[in-house]
């Protein structure tokens, strides 16, 4: 029984090294998945019938099939139809996160505008507002500001998540983990080293979004 | 001002208007009474199109607002509506909430739509809550800032849903104030209020409505003191 902090201490850099990629996988996924979701969700409920069942076939896809089969599916599926064996790994994974987390985040989102008052809506309507401005001026500020507690929780899992990408070689922090353990033959000390690490990110993220909250939250009064 | 002919509006297979028509003259004062679920505040949401009608015609200031190719938008411009539940937007000050659609309808500058709405505040008392959000602020006193709100566009016709029956009875008073003072100055107005004190006043007309219909209509004197339909009868003595 002992454990080496030693061999902790000798790849930490190459493990920050992962975690750096897996930070910066996180945010570009829920940043561009953000994009996606807002776009998603406002289709979501559009009155033009078709454009709402794309959304929801969208939504469908990417909640109900695995996230390794959809990693899978973009890095060697898809570039079969190019006549390539697959795609540069860490386009793949941010592509494949991005979608994934778009799909989350239109849910999020759409729950976010349906639970505003349909009041707020018709008072904005009826100063002549565009059902356009309506939304931007009127519903979507109300409704970020709820869904920031959801897109937390969305933001921790999507960090956790990302570690599917070592699938495809992407040297994320569960990469870098399966490296440090063929090295140093130390896989209690590695995997308990690669989790605090994990936690450290989860635990600053849902501190930043407590935060936001506080900060976003000062004059909401539901309704 | 305000011309309706035979509205007809259904919610699945409930037929809620069967069939209204009325004049509105400019800078009349018309009151809509009658039980609920008499259709009143689904006529007034006809008016500005917040419900769609099922059939009929309604122009209003010479727009056919029926017709499904004029602009709503634009018609809705002219026609303000204050509600039951104020519905002022909770994200921003009593301010911004005056100044958003001058702004962004009517392309006025912030500084210029700031000052309209700082005038529109103090006219309706509250000069001194301009900083404040809706929470902060009293039942009376976010519905002065839905009329100030709806006065922003220079509508020529504003349509008052119930707006004080939401309200605790001691600020009733403050809100009927700011109404009359805009039926004193002219202002075209369709009021559905349970307020008779009110419509007494200031209505210079009020119209009985039950099941989807106009039943009566007449001067506040004549209507209240020898309504001539049944159904009218009935209901007043309900109230009064």
């Amino acid at each position: 029984m002992d454990f080496r902090f030693d061999v902790i201490f000798n790849y930490l850099p190459l493990l920050l090294q992962g975690m750096k990629l897996t930070f910066q996988l996180t945010i570009i996924a829920v940043a561009i998945g953000t994009v996606i979701g807002l776009f998603i969700s406002l289709c979501r409920i559009a009155f033009f019938k078709p454009v709402a069942w794309l959304a929801k076939a969208y939504v469908d896809f990417f909640r109900g099939t695995p996230l390794l089969v959809q990693i899978f599916l973009i890095h060697f599926g898809f570039p079969q139809l190019f006549g390539m064996r697959s795609f540069p790994a860490y386009l793949s994974g941010t592509i494949a996160l991005s979608l994934n987390s778009g799909a989350y985040i239109a849910e999020i989102f759409r729950g976010g505008i349906q639970s505003i008052h349909k009041g707020q809506m018709e008072a904005a309507r009826s100063l002549g507002m565009s059902y356009a401005q309506a939304m931007f001026y009127v519903i979507l500020p109300q409704a970020f500001k709820r869904s920031i507690p959801p897109l937390g929780n969305e933001f921790i899992a999507m960090l956790k998540d990302s570690s599917l990408v070592s699938v495809i070689a992407l040297q994320e922090l569960m990469m870098s983990g399966r490296i440090m353990q063929g090295r140093s033959f130390r896989p209690f000390e590695t995997w308990v080293t690669v989790a605090m690490l994990y936690l450290v990110m989860t635990l600053t993220i849902s501190q930043f979004v407590s935060y936001l909250e506080r900060v976003f939250g000062k004059d909401d009064h539901g309704e | 001002m305000i011309t309706v002919n035979n509205l007809v509006k259904f919610f699945g297979n409930l037929e809620v208007l069967r069939g209204i028509s009325c004049q509105i003259a400019a800078q009349e004062v018309v009151v809509v009474i009658g039980p609920s679920g008499s259709g009143k505040s689904t006529f007034l949401r006809c008016l500005n199109q917040l419900e769609k009608a099922t059939s009929g015609e309604i122009i209003i200031d010479g727009i056919t607002v029926t017709d499904p190719k004029i602009n709503i938008n634009a018609v809705r411009q002219e026609v303000g509506m204050v509600f039951q539940r104020f519905n002022l937007f909770p994200h921003m000050t009593a301010l911004e909430n005056v100044a958003l659609a001058p702004m962004k309808v009517r392309r006025q500058s912030r500084r210029e739509a700031q000052e309209l709405a700082l005038a529109l505040l103090e006219r309706v008392g509250l000069q001194d809550k301009t900083h404040q959000y809706p929470e902060k602020l009293s039942g009376g006193q976010q519905q002065r800032v839905a009329i100030a709100r709806s006065l922003a566009m220079r509508p020529k016709v504003i349509l008052f849903d119930e707006p004080t029956s939401a309200l605790d009875p001691e600020m009733v008073g403050e809100v009927l104030e700011v109404i009359k003072s805009l039926a004193r100055e002219g202002m075209t107005m369709v009021v559905v209020s349970h307020e008779m004190g009110f419509a007494r006043e200031v209505g210079d007309r009020v119209l009985f409505m039950d099941e989807g219909l106009i039943v009566e209509e007449g001067n506040p004197e004549q209507l209240f003191n020898n309504p001539q339909n049944q159904r009218t009868r009935s209901f007043l003595s309900k109230i009064l």
